[in-house]
C-alpha cells in the first residue's frame, strides 16, 4: 500500500486536471452555443439553397458543361483527378471528432489514384503531413470561427483549380449532427453536379405511387413548368456554381465547429466525470492509510508505555 | 394592386418573408422589377442596393445585399444572398475600412484568385456606404 504522502500527491495531480478539463468543458459549452446559433440561423439558407439548387437543375435544358457530369470527355477518362476537402478541428481534445473524419478520409484516399488533399484545420494537416501524404500547401483555413468571407477563399481557390481542369471531382468530408447526442462522418461530392437525367428519374421515383406506376398528371406537372433563365444558362450556372459551393462551404465549415464543440464538451464532461470517481476512490484509500498509520502508531505508544511500566514495576521489587 | 410572397434568404438569417407588391434589384444588365404574376424564372442578382414595397404602402423598404440567385416561381420569390442588411443596420467605419482595405489589396500584386476576392469585397464595401449615403440624404 502507497503511504498517505503518494497518495496525497496523487489526489492534488488529479484536482488540478480535473480544474483544467472543468474549465475547457466550460468554454466549449459557451461555444457550441454560439456555434448552435449561427447553424440554426444559416439552416434556412443552406436547405433553400439546395432545394434551390436542385429544382434549377431540374429545370435546366440538357446542355453538356464543365460543371455537369455528362461530358463525353470526361465519360472516357478512366483516371479521375479527385480533390477531397477535409473538415477537421484546429485543436485536440474533442473525443472521436477528429478521428472520426481522418479515417473516413482516408478510407476515400486510399481508393483514389490521383488526388490532392484541402484539408481545413490544424489538426488534420498535421496528421496528414505527418502520414506522408501531399497536402496542399497554399490552401491554410482554420476551422475555427467560420465566416462567409473564408468560405469564399475556398471557393475561389477550388473553382479556379476545377476550371482549369486540375480537379475533375471534388468531394467534401465533414461531420454532421445527427442529434445533440451523435454525430456522423460525411462524404459529399460537390462538383460536378448532377445532371438533370439524374434528378428527373429521382423526382419521378418520388411521385410513383404504391404499386409503382408513374402518376401521369404529376409527371406532367413537373415537365410543363415552362422556365425562364435570364440572362443566359451559362451565365446562371456559373453564378449557381459559385453561390453553391460557397454556401455548401460555410454549412459546411459551421456544422462542424458546432460538432467539435459538442464532441470537445462531452469528452472533457466525461473526464472530469471520470477525475470525480478516481478522486472518490483515492479519498477513501487515502483515509484508510492514514487511519492504519494512526492506529499503528498508537499501538507504538502504547507498547512502548506498556513496556516501560513493566520496567519500572521490575525495579521497585 | 395583387401582392405576391417574398422571401429574402441571407446565409445568417431569414431577412423578409412576407407579402410584397414590388420588388426592384439590380440585375444582370440593370435594375430590374418583379411585380405580382411574373413569369417563372431563375436570375442572378448583383451587389447593391433592393427595394420591396409592401401591399398598400407607399414607403419603399431598402437593403443592401450581395450577389446571389434569384427564383420566381407562381407568385412566390425566392432571394437568395450572403448577406443582407438594412441600410440603417450598417456600420460605416467598418464598410470604410473594407473599402480601403479592398483598395489597398488591388495595388499590390495579387493572384487572380485574390484579385477576384478583393473586387467582390470592394463592390460590397461600396454597396454599403452607397447605401449609408443614401440613408443620410433621405433623412435630411
Amino acid at each position: 500500500m502507497a503511504n498517505a504522502r503518494e497518495i496525497q500527491n496523487r489526489i492534488d495531480s488529479i484536482r488540478d486536471t480535473m480544474k483544467i478539463t472543468r474549465a475547457m468543458y466550460m468554454m466549449s459549452s459557451m461555444k457550441l452555443r454560439k456555434a448552435k446559433n449561427k447553424l440554426e440561423n444559416t439552416e434556412p439558407y443552406f436547405t433553400s439553397l439546395k432545394e434551390q439548387i436542385k429544382d434549377i437543375l431540374y429545370h435546366y435544358p440538357d446542355m453538356q458543361h464543365l460543371y455537369f457530369d455528362n461530358r463525353n470527355k470526361d465519360m472516357m477518362e478512366t483516371v479521375k483527378k479527385k480533390g477531397f476537402v477535409i473538415i477537421t478541428g484546429d485543436k485536440g481534445m474533442a473525443g472521436a471528432y477528429n478521428l472520426n473524419v481522418l479515417k473516413k478520409a482516408r478510407e476515400l484516399i486510399d481508393q483514389a489514384e490521383d488526388y490532392r488533399l484541402f484539408v481545413v484545420g490544424e489538426l488534420g494537416r498535421q496528421f496528414f503531413r505527418s502520414q506522408g501524404y501531399p497536402v496542399e500547401e497554399k490552401f491554410v483555413y482554420s476551422a475555427n470561427n467560420p465566416s462567409i468571407h473564408r468560405a469564399r477563399m475556398m471557393t475561389e481557390y477550388i473553382i479556379d483549380l476545377y476550371q482549369k481542369e486540375e480537379l475533375d471531382e471534388v468531394y467534401i468530408i465533414l461531420t454532421r449532427m445527427v442529434n445533440s447526442l451523435s454525430e456522423e462522418a460525411e462524404i459529399h461530392r460537390l462538383l460536378p453536379l448532377q445532371t438533370h437525367k439524374f434528378l428527373e428519374e429521382e423526382m419521378l421515383e418520388k411521385i410513383r405511387n404504391e404499386e409503382g406506376v408513374i402518376d401521369q398528371n404529376e409527371a406532367r406537372k413537373l415537365h410543363d413548368d415552362w422556365y425562364l433563365i435570364y440572362p443566359s444558362p451559362t451565365e446562371v450556372l456559373e453564378k449557381l456554381v459559385y453561390n453553391y459551393v460557397t454556401g455548401f462551404f460555410y454549412g459546411a465549415l459551421v456544422e462542424a465547429s458546432a460538432c467539435e464543440e459538442n464532441a470537445r464538451m462531452l469528452a472533457m464532461q466525461s473526464a472530469t466525470n471520470n477525475a470525480e470517481t478516481m478522486l472518490h476512490d483515492l479519498s477513501i484509500e487515502y483515509n484508510r492509510v492514514r487511519q492504519a498509520a494512526i492506529t499503528q502508531e498508537i499501538t507504538e505508544v502504547i507498547g512502548g508505555a506498556k513496556a516501560l511500566k513493566k520496567k519500572k514495576q521490575k525495579q521497585e521489587r | 394592386m395583387n401582392g405576391f410572397l417574398l422571401k429574402i434568404i441571407a446565409c445568417d438569417k431569414v431577412f423578409y418573408d412576407g407579402e410584397c407588391e414590388s420588388f426592384v434589384f439590380p440585375g444582370y444588365d440593370g435594375e430590374m422589377a418583379i411585380l405580382a404574376n411574373h413569369e417563372p424564372m431563375t436570375t442572378t442578382i448583383e451587389v447593391g442596393e433592393i427595394r420591396f414595397r409592401k401591399p398598400g404602402e407607399t414607403k419603399w423598404q431598402r437593403a443592401i445585399v450581395s450577389d446571389g440567385l434569384i427564383k420566381v416561381e407562381h407568385n412566390l420569390v425566392n432571394v437568395l444572398v450572403y448577406s443582407a442588411e438594412k441600410p440603417e443596420e450598417i456600420d460605416k467605419f467598418r464598410a470604410q475600412a473594407a473599402l480601403e482595405r479592398a483598395k489597398e489589396q488591388l495595388q499590390q500584386k495579387q493572384s487572380l484568385m485574390e484579385y477576384h476576392v478583393s473586387q467582390a469585397s470592394m463592390a460590397r464595401a461600396m454597396a454599403r456606404l452607397r447605401g449609408v449615403e443614401q440613408l443620410k440624404n433621405l433623412n435630411l
